[in-house]
């Protein structure tokens, strides 16, 4: 089983310098190709591994906690919490966001802390809340498993890295794609049966009146800016999200545009997961956000009918929901 | 097709350029405006008109001094922080007496295209005492009133105008004129729909006659200005480029027919300054002329000087004049 794996890297390592991409995976319609840095090409091996550790609690101090814990692909890649929870039960302030797609955004993080998925995989397991495993601990535990040794190797080159373990489980990540939604098939193959009448509706407002457009655009419906809705602005300390990191006065409040594809799958809603359901999440937006000082002017109360509220939140259900949902199962680990 | 139309485009950007390494001739013309948001080059006299937006009117430069010539405009506030108070912004004179006002004074559905008549009037004329204006008012649920009229450019029989109201839409609105008669502002070209990416900003019109757009995007995302190029009458978009660039806030071509940037980075204003953009294989690329403290507008006059306003620090906005060779 081992050997075959070594064998199965070395020939995706020789596909990829043929050009040929077998790790590639064709990208979802409605998405735009997915573009790897030039100094982490996927190979099926270093998707494999990535995977591996992505499902392997042994990256946490206690052997409990591992990304899928917080991520998990049987929810949405999110928790089904409003907060997540890490090693000893121990809660951070904000919600987990979804997986799905990160690979398309420009900042990763609700405060947009960090710029890339290499970046951004190696903070949770150091982090004290999350595994709490610094990361010299996690390289040394993980290279004492034969496994991931020869398979690092086979990767990489080189033994088990902290930068190999950031750009395996980056590589995996890219792959972790949400398109193919009954929008994209009305709006790019022009079928007409894609969507039900309400979800046609829902759309409309969508792009339209209900003003959700303004932030949640593009393939993959967000800016990739950071806005101020009021969610937990009335908190007694509340989490001032971007503007702990630009410090910039208007920023107070802000938090990135999250995408909203496979949106039904990822409640609660908002980055402390204060909104239970889409409804909810319509509601906040059709009495125009939570008012404060720093509201982004893209937010006003919007004069939503009943009907039109249910048909926003089709559209968010039915029409955003990938019909090739990347439901990844946990690999057998080394 | 696709190649043609690109190198078509850019003949006039692929030029080498002529910088040298410590950055061309400048001086600062002004330096006491409030928020300047607009330069105009009058037709004939040559004379600089400048929006000196925060302090709500229009000067002409005069021996360095300004001269108020159309005063009390109403003044909004742009921003959350930093916040910036704008009265009127982009400027443009049809012919030597007709000035153009695109105004980001009041709010959206209710912001005037206003239109001035200089001749013989016994200046400084006050906001009000225009010759015509027009609206982009609010029509039913469906469609937003428009706004901050940022910037303007023009053909032989029409003013674009840049737009800051629907944000799902990006309009960039039109008006016709002739003579000095100009028509009421229209809603044209729905620059988000077509680009996905937000507010366009700065305007200008090609040598070839194509309408150019800088897409200045999110001011919370760097990098994210797009360059577009549209058949100003099918409304075809001919080219959408990544620039690179944080906030585009106007595009203008020299009178050699290179096309500059310049850059406001509202996330990180020290990269901000005078580009010029560069045609580079299938896309464009970027070379910095000059760092600028917060630009807002630019115009090329005869001989090739550029004027550029830069809000700089808080009142002491410049009116900044580039020796010609750009
Ligand atoms: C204890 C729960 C927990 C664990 C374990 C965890 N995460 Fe997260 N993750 C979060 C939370 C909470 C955030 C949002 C934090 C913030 O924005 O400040 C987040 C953010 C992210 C993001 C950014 C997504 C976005 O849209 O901005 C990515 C990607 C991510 N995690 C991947 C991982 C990977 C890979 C691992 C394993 C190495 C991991 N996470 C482990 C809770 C967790
Ligand atoms: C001004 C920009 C803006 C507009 C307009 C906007 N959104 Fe959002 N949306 C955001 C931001 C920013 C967040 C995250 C805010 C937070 O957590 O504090 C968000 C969060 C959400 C979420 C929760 C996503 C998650 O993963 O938790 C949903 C669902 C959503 N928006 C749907 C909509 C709908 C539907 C509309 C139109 C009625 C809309 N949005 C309009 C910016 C916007």
């Amino acid at each position: 089983m081992k050997r075959t794996l070594v064998v199965c890297a070395l020939v995706s390592a020789w596909m990829v310098a043929m050009q040929h991409d077998p790790a590639v995976a064709e990208t979802p319609l409605g998405l735009p190709t997915v573009v790897h840095p030039s100094d982490n090409a996927p190979s099926d091996a270093k998707i494999a591994l990535g995977k591996q550790l992505y499902f392997d609690a042994r990256l946490s101090v206690d052997d409990k906690v591992s990304c899928a814990s917080c991520h998990d692909p049987k929810k949405g890649w999110s928790n089904g919490e409003a907060t997540a929870s890490g090693v000893g039960g121990q809660r951070g302030g904000r919600s987990a966001p979804t997986v799905l797609n990160t690979t398309y955004q420009r900042f990763q993080f609700w405060d947009g802390r960090a710029d890339t998925l290499e970046q951004q995989a190696l903070g949770p397991i150091a982090n004290p809340i999350e595994m709490n495993l610094p990361i010299d601990a996690a390289v040394k535990k993980l290279s004492a498993i034969e496994g991931y040794q020869k398979q690092f190797q086979a990767v990489f080159g080189s033994p088990v890295s902290a930068e190999g373990i950031g750009k395996a489980i980056a590589a995996f990540e890219r792959t972790v794609l949400s398109g193919n939604a009954p929008y994209d098939k009305y709006k790019i193959n022009k079928d007409e049966s894609a969507l039900s009448d309400s979800a046609k509706q829902g759309m409309k407002l969508f792009f339209g009146k209900a003003n959700c457009s303004a932030c949640h655009v593009g393939p993959n419906f967000t800016d990739n800016g950071f806005h101020n809705l009021g969610v937990g602005m009335k908190a007694e300390k509340p989490d001032l999200g971007r503007f702990e990191i630009t410090k910039l006065e208007g920023d107070r409040g802000s938090f990135k545009t999250p995408s909203l594809r496979d949106i039904a799958r990822s409640a609660p809603y908002m980055h402390d997961g204060s909104l239970a359901t889409l409804e909810d999440v319509v509601e906040h937006y059709s009495k125009g956000g939570i008012a404060n000082d720093y509201l982004d002017e893209e937010i006003f109360t919007l004069k939503l009918s009943g009907e039109d509220k249910a048909a926003l939140v089709t559209f968010l259900n039915e029409g955003l929901s990938s019909s090739t949902y990347p439901d990844v199962s946990a690999p057998e680990l080394p | 097709m696709k190649i043609f139309k690109f190198v078509f485009l850019f003949v006039a950007m692929a030029a080498s350029s002529l910088c040298a390494q410590d950055g061309p001739a400048m001086n600062v013309i002004v330096g006491d405006l409030d928020n300047p948001c607009g330069i105009a080059i009058q037709p004939e006299t040559g004379a600089i008109f400048v929006s000196d937006s925060g302090a709500s009117r229009i000067v002409k430069i005069v021996d360095g001094k300004v001269e108020p010539v159309i005063t009390d405009f109403p003044v909004d506030i742009y921003g959350k922080g930093p916040k910036y108070n704008i009265g009127p912004l982009g400027l443009l004179f049809i012919d030597q007496n007709t000035l153009v006002v695109g105004g980001g004074d009041l709010i959206d559905g209710e912001e005037k295209l206003r239109v001035y008549d200089l001749k013989d009037a016994k200046l400084p004329i006050k906001a009000d005492q225009m010759k015509t204006s027009s609206v982009l008012a609010a029509a039913g649920e469906e469609v937003k009133g428009e706004g901050n009229f940022y910037a303007l450019a023009k053909t032989a029989d029409a003013i674009y105008i840049t737009c800051n109201g629907d944000d799902n839409k990006g309009w960039v609105a039109k008006a016709g004129f002739k003579g000095s008669d100009v028509a009421s502002i229209e809603r044209y070209l729905a620059t988000k729909e077509a680009t996905q990416i937000d507010a366009p900003v700065g305007v200008t019109i090609s040598p070839r006659g194509e309408l150019v757009i800088g897409q200045m995007g999110e001011i919370t995302v760097p990098n994210d200005s797009l360059l577009t190029f549209y058949d100003a009458n099918s409304k075809e978009m001919l080219l959408n480029l990544k620039t690179n660039l944080h906030d585009i806030t106007a595009l203008a071509y020299s009178n050699r027919g290179q096309l500059y940037a310049l850059d406001f980075a509202w996330s990180d204003t020290k990269q901000g300054g005078l580009f010029q953009l560069l045609a580079d294989g299938d896309g464009v690329k970027t070379k910095k002329i000059v760092a600028l403290d917060k630009p807002t507008a630019m115009a090329f006059d005869a001989d090739g000087s550029l004027y550029v306003t830069v809000i700089g620090e808080e009142k002491k906005g410049q009116l900044i004049k580039i020796q010609p060779g750009l």
